[in-house]
């Protein structure tokens, strides 16, 4: 078992630092190193548009980050206090485009790709998100 | 993130080395714009050593991909790290950038 709480403030310069520990998570958790990947890309992108759009841009606000590994499951949570938006609500699939593909919009849906599971709610007066991906085996099962 | 730009005959080609995300996608956009101003359409995006790439990354290549092409030139990728093809094939824009094994075969597609 692995878990972790990070407190960030909400500056880009702190991504990589994240996307770090969400990697070992996701070792820990026995994830393969692709959808390692995909878990490292999609907390990336959840704290990208939270600073960009949430914060609207870079500050010292708080972003709070815990990441828990079980076997064959990597969760995390994401929690932010700008106003309220659920990125859970996006469709997770939509046609693209491919000679015009959209410019904006990427990052939920790559969010929602990326993981099995993306829950949100909004708590007083933070936004907290929840991803959660499951190992290949484990998925098999359920 | 690490930029090497070299000119060839009728292509530019760039390295990039490291991580693209917010923190230095605007940096990317930059070095490609310059190139698309000065008339330089037809690139070739080394990103053999990208070990790293959001969508805020994937904007700049669409974004450069769109005005290359406007202008009769093409985005073409060597030897894209595995983190770049899993990145594309998520957004599902993978389609839209041709891929070769490396940087000599991308450069000779032109």
């Amino acid at each position: 078992m692995f878990q972790q709480r990070l407190t960030i403030r909400a500056r880009f310069e702190h991504l990589q630092k994240v996307r770090q520990v969400v990697e070992q998570a996701a070792a820990a958790a026995g994830l393969t190193p692709r959808d390692s990947y995909g878990c490292q890309l999609a907390v990336s992108e959840a704290l990208e548009n939270i600073i960009r759009h949430g914060y609207g841009g870079e500050t010292d606000l708080p972003i709070e980050i815990d990441v828990l590994a079980k076997a064959g499951t990597l969760t995390i949570e994401v929690e932010d206090r700008a106003p309220p938006f659920n990125p859970a609500a996006s469709p997770p699939e939509c046609e693209l485009d491919a000679e015009n593909p959209p410019v904006g919009g990427l990052g939920l849906m790559i969010i929602h790709r990326a993981m099995d599971e993306v829950e949100y709610q909004r708590r007083e007066d933070a936004n907290w998100l929840c991803m959660r991906k499951r190992a290949a085996e484990d998925q098999a099962n359920t | 993130m690490e930029i090497v730009s070299k000119e060839y005959k009728r292509v530019v080609a760039l390295t990039v080395k490291g991580r693209i995300d917010s923190a230095n996608a605007a940096q990317f956009e930059e070095q490609i714009s310059q190139l698309t101003q000065a008339g330089k359409n037809n690139l070739v995006l080394d990103l053999s050593a990208v070990q790293f790439i959001s969508s805020a990354g994937l904007r700049v290549l669409v974004t450069a991909r769109k005005a290359v092409k406007s202008a009769g030139g093409d985005i073409r990728l060597a030897s894209p790290s595995e983190q770049v093809v899993e990145t594309l094939k998520i957004a599902g824009l993978d389609v839209l950038f041709e891929q070769f094994p490396d940087r000599e075969s991308a450069i000779a597609s032109f």
